[in-house]
């Protein structure tokens, strides 16, 4: 077994995704988290000035998905074949995608401004994609986003839509039944429940 | 074979789909280039998976996102890496691009001239000029000549797409007077047989691709 060692803020954010894959496949890594204070020094040290890395036995890897997806690949969650990780990819895209949309609505400072967008961006944004992944979830009809079995697309959802009930509540999901039960899946899991528990508590 | 079919809008220029194209081309794969006028993206909005587009359809089944539909392709077609580990690293470059792609829509959609020669300005400073140094770094590193092992891959592509068929059309070749390795991939690419026949029938097919 390579030694993985995922560098990343004191924050879920872009490198959840890697802890939940690596927790789900039962791999161990060293969850290398710093604060704020030290991104200076170490930004120069990471390949591209950017984190999440991982460091796989020496050589490092940059850009969020990519760790993912690579993860996944190694470890079984990747999907079947060509079609089903090119599916996996493309959920895994979109969840990439939703966390970019957030970005303004999270790093503005003027509370009442704050309040605004992130309303905006749960009623226009959340609102028109989960009803179109409910209509996915439905057509594949196996409780998965992808093929039969769970791939890092799952784990992907979850990742990002539990964040967004601990935000702002579960209402936001009342016609989506089968992204509900999708969430609820995996956050079943043993291994993700073991995970969840023991992680550091942290705001996003 | 499978049937490839590729859609897309007719212009910006080029957009999220050309590395698409480039790999087929690259590849020697035929394919349907389905390019729509804005007018008609309403109508076709609802039955893509997502409501955006690029999407691919192959033999009926339709794969969405730009970089996954580009990734399935360069897999299937021998350009995504030789083991896991080359497939990550071009990846991460695949991946590095699309960043790139987002920063630089902001000032590309900017309407008024005086902020947005500004704000190109603040992002060839900010975002290319640093980029530009840290891929420098690594193509000396990995000294092939290419961005992963020994062989071209989809990375080299995207590279190519960006640096020299947008930034360098756009701004001149000035921003790569420090990186020769950069500027010699991209020129390696642009002068590869089957990317130099797609571009001469692209730029002579669709002229309204070149804003």
């Amino acid at each position: 077994m390579p030694v993985y060692k995922l560098h990343y803020f004191n924050l879920r954010g872009r490198a959840e995704l890697a802890r939940l894959i690596m927790s789900q496949a039962g791999v161990e890594f060293e969850d290398v988290r710093f604060e704020r204070t030290e991104w200076p020094a170490l930004k120069a040290t990471m390949p591209f000035g950017q984190v999440p890395v991982l460091e796989v036995d020496g050589q490092m890897l940059a850009q969020s998905n990519t760790i993912s997806r690579y993860l996944a690949r190694k470890h079984g969650l990747a999907g079947k074949d060509e079609w089903e990780q090119g599916l996996a990819d493309m959920y895994a895209d979109n969840i990439g995608d939703l966390m970019t949309g957030m970005r303004p609505a999270f790093l503005e400072k003027d509370a009442e401004k704050q309040k605004e967008l992130y309303e905006k961006f749960m009623t226009e944004t959340i609102a028109t994609h989960v009803a179109i992944v409910e209509k996915q979830l439905e057509k594949n009809g196996t409780g998965h986003l992808v093929g039969k079995e769970l791939t890092w697309a799952d784990l992907a959802y979850y990742g990002f839509f539990s964040f967004l009930v601990e935000k702002f509540g579960e209402d936001f999901l009342k016609d989506a039944s089968h992204l509900k039960s999708l969430i609820a899946l995996v956050e079943e899991l043993p291994n993700i429940k073991k995970w969840v528990e023991s992680r550091p508590k942290t705001e996003i | 074979m499978p049937v490839y079919k590729l859609h897309y809008f007719k212009s910006p220029r080029r957009g999220r789909a050309e590395l698409s194209r480039l790999i087929l081309s690259q590849a020697g794969v035929e394919f349907e280039d389905i390019r729509f006028a804005h007018c008609e993206w309403p109508a076709i909005k609802p039955i893509t998976p997502f409501g955006h587009v690029p999407i691919l359809e192959v033999d009926g089944q339709v794969l969405a996102q730009s970089n996954t539909i580009a990734r399935y392709l360069a897999k299937r077609h021998g350009l995504a890496g030789k083991d896991d580990w080359e497939q990550a690293l071009a990846d991460m470059y695949a991946e590095n691009i699309h960043d790139l792609l987002n920063a630089v829509a902001v000032p590309f959609t900017e309407k008024n001239p005086v902020k947005q020669k500004e704000m190109y300005q603040k992002f060839m400073r900010d975002v290319i000029v640093p980029h530009v140094a840290a891929v420098e770094k690594q193509l000396k590193k990995n000294n092939t000549g290419f961005l992963v092992g020994n062989e071209l891959t989809w990375a080299d592509l995207a590279y190519y797409a960006y640096f020299s068929d947008f930034l360098e059309v756009k701004f001149g070749s000035a921003f790569l007077k420090n990186a020769p390795h950069l500027k010699a991939l991209i020129d390696r690419v642009k002068e590869l047989p089957n990317v130099k026949k797609w571009t001469e029938f692209r730029d002579s097919t669709y002229p309204e691709d070149n804003e």
